[in-house]
C-alpha cells in the first residue's frame, strides 16, 4: 500500500510549510535569468507534488509524456482518421488512469454486489492505493489540450520543460482552476518582472483566500463534521443547519483555495480562469452554475455538451445532454453513490429550470423584479443546500439519514462545541454575506483594500489579518476538493 | 533604476511588518488585559484552576464534570473545602495538564475524576481543544507538552500576541459586556436547568440502536496517547498518595456504552483504576436511578440541576467513606 509522505503529508496552502515554500519559490523565480523561470517553476511544482506520495509523480510523469506526444503527433497528422486516433490514445491513457485510481475499486465493488446476488465470487482483488491528490484536475486540464490542439484552436507545444509546466504549474496543480492552453501556456513563455501592483494585488487575493478558508470555512467545519459523522443521532432542525453551514463552508473552502491559488500565480505575473462569480447570489439554478466552479463548468459545456449536440437538437435530446452533463459532473467529483445522485439532482433542477423557463412571467415594476429575485436566490440555495446534503453524507445510507431525520423537527438543534463555536460561525457567514454583498452590488464602492488613503489601506489589511489570527481555525484543515 | 519597484515594495513591506507587529502587540496586551480579569464564565474557572484553587477536594474531567458535581453538596457533606475544575468540550489531556500545575503548588486531600470512556478513544478533538491553555503558555512552562498536542508549530506561532486569545474573543465579550447575564458558577460548578422530555429520550434510544448496528462491526481501538494521559494522571495521584475517585457519571441510557461501541475503554478504566491502592472506581451509567430518568437530564449527555443535585449528594456520601 501507498502511504503520504510522512515527512511532509502535503503541503498544505494553509501550513506554515507552505507560506516559506512560496516565499523561496517566489524570491528564486524572480531572481534567476528569464530562460531559467521555468526550470525554477517546474522543480518547485515537482517537489510540492510530491510531498504527498512521492512516486506518484511517475503517473503525472506518464500523463504528460502521452500527451505532449500526442499534441506533436496530432498537429503534423495530415489524415482525419489518424488524426482521431492519437486523441482517442491520448484521451484513453488519461481516462484509464482516472478509471484505475478513482474509480477501479467502486466499479469492483459494484461487480461484487451484483455476482453476490448470483451467489458468484468475485475473483478481482481490490486495490489497496491512495488516490493521487487532484487527479481529476490536472487530468481534465490535460485533455483540454490534446482537444484544442485537435480542434486546431492551439498549437502543439514543442517544449517539453514548458508543457509539464502546464500541467503541472503548482498553485493550480491540484484543485483547479482547470486551465485551457489558449490561456496559460504563452505565459510561460512571457517576461514576467516584478510587478508592484500584481504582487500587490496577488498578496491581498490570497489574504481574502485565507480568510474564507480559516475564518470562515474551517469554523464551519467544526459544526459540519460533528453532525454529517453522526447522521443518526441528530434531528431535523440541527441537520438544516449543518447542511446550510455546509453549502458555505463548501464555497469558502474552494473558492478559498480559488483564491489563494488565483493571488499566488498573480504575483509571478500569471493570470489564471476565474472558477467562483458570488455563487449564492445566483437568481436561478443555471446562474449558480454559471458562478461555481466555472472553469470545470465551461469544461463540461465544451467538451461534453456541445459534442453531444449542446441546445442544437431537439428539446428532448437538450433535456437529455444537460442531464448527462451534470450525471458525468457528478461521478468526477468522485467514485461513490453521493456524488452520483449530487450531480443527478443538479440535472434535475437545471432541466427542470430550462423546461419551466418560457412560462415564467416577467415582473411589472420595480418591487416585484426584486422580489423575483429575492425568491429565486432563496429558492436557488435551497435546490443546491438540499443537493450538498448528499455531497458531504460519507456513504448514500448516510444521506438517506439524514434527509429521513429531516422530518423530526422537534427537538432543539445540536450545538456541537457549545454557542462560542455557534456564534463564530454566525459572525463569519454575516461577514462573509456582507464583504460578497458589497462585492455583488457595489463593486466600486467601500474598497478599503485598495483605498488611496495608506492609513485606510494598511490599517485595513492589518484589521484582517489580526482578525484571521483571532478568529481563524488553525488545525491545518484539508481542502475539500484535494481529494478530487 | 531597474530594482526600484523590488525595493519600493521591501521598503513598504518592512514599514508594513512593523505597524503590524505593533497592532499584533496592541492588541494582544488588550485582550490579555480582558482575558484576566474576567470574574464570571470558564475561562476564569481555568484560570482560578490553574493560579489559585488550594480546596481539600479537587474535581476534573470535562462537561460532565462541570455539570454533575456541586462543590457546595460535597463539602456541606464532608466538611471539606471543594473546587469543581471540569470544564466544557475538554478531555483527559486537559484533566492532567490542571491536574499536573496545580498539584505543583497545592496537594489536595481528595481528586475526583470524571471520565467519559470515549475520552480514551480515538477523537483528535480532545488534542485540538487544548489551545484553551495558550494564554497561560508564558506563566506555565508546564502546560507547553499539552500545547503541541495541538500542532507541533503551536510553540511558533506564540510569536503573535493576539494569537493565545485565538476563538475567545466572543466569549471574552460575553463574560465583560454582558457580566450581568452570565450565571456565576458555583466553586466552578455550572448546573444546567432544562430538561428532556420522554419522547426525545425514546429518539434517541431508537437512533442510536440505529447507529449501534452499523458501527457495532468496527473493531475497538483505545487511542494510546489518552490512554498514557489517564495513566499520567492516576501516578501523579499515587506519588503524592491522595486518595482519588475515578468516576463514570450517569447516562440516560442504560447501555450507553455497548451501543456507542466503547465498551473495551471503559474496561480498560476498570482495570487501570484497579492497579492503583488510592483510587476508587465508581461507575454510575447502569444506574436505575438515572437511566430512563428523563426529567433528571437536561440533554443526552449532561444531568441537568436535578440530577447533579441528587448526584452529588451520592458521591458526597462516597468522598465521606474514602477520607
Amino acid at each position: 500500500m501507498l502511504y503520504p509522505n510522512t515527512l511532509h503529508q502535503f503541503m498544505l496552502f494553509n501550513s506554515i510549510d507552505f507560506i516559506i515554500f512560496y516565499v523561496v519559490v517566489t524570491t528564486l523565480y524572480f531572481v534567476v535569468p528569464h530562460k531559467m523561470k521555468w526550470m525554477i517553476l517546474l522543480a518547485a511544482s515537482c517537489y510540492f507534488y510530491m510531498a504527498f506520495v512521492p512516486i506518484y509523480i511517475l503517473i503525472l510523469g506518464f500523463t504528460i509524456v502521452i500527451d505532449y506526444l500526442a499534441g506533436i503527433y496530432i498537429e503534423n497528422e495530415q489524415s482525419p482518421r489518424r488524426r482521431k486516433m492519437l486523441l482517442g490514445i491520448s484521451l484513453a491513457a488519461n481516462i484509464g488512469i482516472l478509471v484505475v485510481f478513482k474509480y477501479f475499486n467502486f466499479l469492483n465493488l459494484n461487480f461484487d454486489l451484483l455476482l453476490h446476488k448470483f451467489n458468484y465470487h468475485n475473483p478481482i482483488p481490490y486495490l489497496r492505493i491512495l488516490l493521487p491528490i487532484g487527479l481529476s484536475f490536472h487530468t481534465f486540464q490535460a485533455m483540454s489540450y490534446t482537444i484544442e490542439v485537435y480542434r486546431g484552436n492551439q498549437k502543439a507545444e514543442r517544449h517539453f520543460g514548458i508543457y509539464s509546466l502546464y500541467v503541472m504549474f503548482y498553485p493550480q496543480l491540484v484543485a483547479g482552476p482547470i486551465e485551457r492552453p489558449q490561456n496559460v501556456l504563452h505565459q510561460f513563455r512571457e517576461k514576467h518582472k516584478f510587478d508592484f501592483s500584481l504582487m500587490q494585488s496577488g498578496l491581498k487575493l490570497m489574504l481574502w483566500g485565507f480568510f474564507k478558508k480559516l475564518v470562515v470555512a474551517d469554523r464551519l467545519s467544526i459544526f459540519v463534521g460533528s453532525v454529517f459523522s453522526n447522521p443518526d443521532i441528530h434531528n431535523g432542525s440541527t441537520i438544516v443547519i449543518a447542511a446550510f453551514f455546509f453549502a458555505i463552508q463548501i464555497y469558502c473552502d474552494f473558492s478559498g483555495y480559488t483564491d489563494i491559488a488565483i493571488g499566488c500565480a498573480r504575483t509571478m505575473g500569471f493570470d489564471l480562469l476565474t472558477n467562483f462569480k458570488r455563487p449564492y447570489f445566483a437568481t436561478n439554478i443555471q446562474d449558480f452554475w454559471r458562478r461555481w466552479h466555472i472553469s470545470l463548468s465551461t469544461w463540461f459545456r465544451d467538451y461534453l455538451y456541445v459534442p453531444l449536440g449542446g441546445s442544437k437538437v431537439g428539446t428532448g435530446r437538450r433535456y437529455l445532454n444537460l442531464f448527462i452533463v451534470f450525471l458525468v459532473s457528478g461521478i468526477w467529483h468522485g467514485a461513490n453513490y453521493t456524488y452520483i445522485i449530487w450531480g443527478a439532482l443538479h440535472g434535475l433542477y437545471c432541466v427542470g429550470y430550462v423546461a419551466i423557463r418560457p412560462y415564467l412571467p416577467s415582473p411589472q415594476n420595480k418591487f416585484a423584479a426584486k422580489l423575483v429575485r429575492l425568491s429565486g436566490i432563496a429558492l436557488t440555495i435551497l435546490l443546491v443546500t438540499f443537493a450538498w446534503i448528499f455531497f458531504r453524507a460519507a456513504s448514500i445510507h448516510d444521506a438517506f439519514t439524514l434527509v429521513r431525520n429531516l422530518r423530526s423537527f422537534g427537538a432543539a438543534p445540536f450545538i456541537a462545541d457549545g454557542l462560542n463555536n455557534f456564534a463564530q460561525c454566525i459572525l463569519a457567514i454575516v461577514l462573509l454575506f456582507l464583504l460578497e454583498y458589497k462585492m455583488e452590488y457595489h463593486p466600486g464602492k467601500f474598497n478599503f483594500f485598495s483605498s488611496p488613503n495608506i492609513i485606510v489601506r494598511w490599517g485595513t489589511l492589518a484589521f484582517t489579518i489580526l482578525w484571521i489570527v483571532a478568529f481563524g481555525v488553525f488545525n491545518g484543515g484539508q481542502f475539500i476538493y484535494f481529494q478530487f | 533604476m531597474k530594482n526600484k519597484p523590488v525595493i519600493r515594495f521591501f521598503v513598504r513591506l518592512a514599514a508594513f511588518s512593523i505597524i503590524l507587529i505593533a497592532a499584533d502587540r496592541l492588541a494582544g496586551l488588550a485582550l490579555k488585559k480582558i482575558y484576566f480579569s474576567q470574574k464570571k464564565g470558564q475561562y476564569s474557572q481555568t484560570t482560578y484552576a490553574l493560579d489559585s484553587a488550594r480546596q481539600d477536594i479537587l474535581i476534573f474531567g470535562s462537561s460532565r464534570a462541570a455539570r454533575h458535581y456541586s462543590p457546595s453538596i460535597i463539602s456541606k457533606a464532608s466538611g471539606l473545602s471543594c473546587y469543581n475544575s471540569g470544564r466544557d468540550g475538554l478531555m483527559i489531556p486537559y484533566a492532567a495538564a490542571i491536574q499536573e500545575v496545580s498539584l505543583a503548588r497545592h496537594i489536595p486531600r481528595l481528586i475526583i475524576l470524571d471520565i467519559s470512556p470515549r475520552e480514551l478513544g480515538i477523537d483528535r478533538t480532545k488534542y485540538e481543544r487544548l489551545s484553551i491553555l495558550l494564554p497561560y503558555a508564558s506563566e506555565h512552562e508546564q502546560l507547553m507538552k499539552y500545547i503541541k498536542e495541538v500542532s507541533p508549530f503551536e510553540p511558533d506561532k506564540l510569536v503573535s500576541k493576539t494569537y493565545p486569545f485565538n476563538s475567545a474573543a466572543f466569549i471574552m465579550a460575553c463574560n465583560t459586556l454582558l457580566a450581568k447575564s452570565v450565571t456565576k458558577d458555583d466553586n466552578g460548578y455550572l448546573p444546567l436547568e432544562s430538561s428532556l422530555t420522554k419522547a426525545e429520550t425514546a429518539d434517541y434510544l431508537k437512533r442510536m440502536e440505529k447507529r449501534a448496528k452499523k458501527i457495532s462491526q468496527k473493531t475497538e481501538v483505545a487511542e494510546a496517547k489518552a490512554v498514557a494521559y489517564f495513566k499520567q494522571f492516576l501516578d501523579n495521584a499515587a506519588k503524592y498518595n491522595i486518595k482519588t475517585l475515578v468516576v463514570i457519571s450517569p447516562t440516560v441510557l442504560n447501555n450507553s456504552f455497548e451501543l456507542d461501541n466503547q465498551m473495551l475503554e471503559r474496561n480498560l478504566i476498570e482495570k487501570m483504576t484497579g492497579q492503583y491502592k488510592n483510587v476508587t472506581f465508581l461507575d454510575y451509567s447502569k444506574d436505575p436511578r438515572f437511566n430512563g430518568h428523563s426529567e433528571k437530564f437536561a440533554d443526552y449527555f449532561h444531568l441537568n440541576i436535578q440530577g447533579s443535585t441528587e448526584f452529588s449528594q451520592l458521591i458526597a456520601q462516597n468522598v465521606k467513606a474514602n477520607i
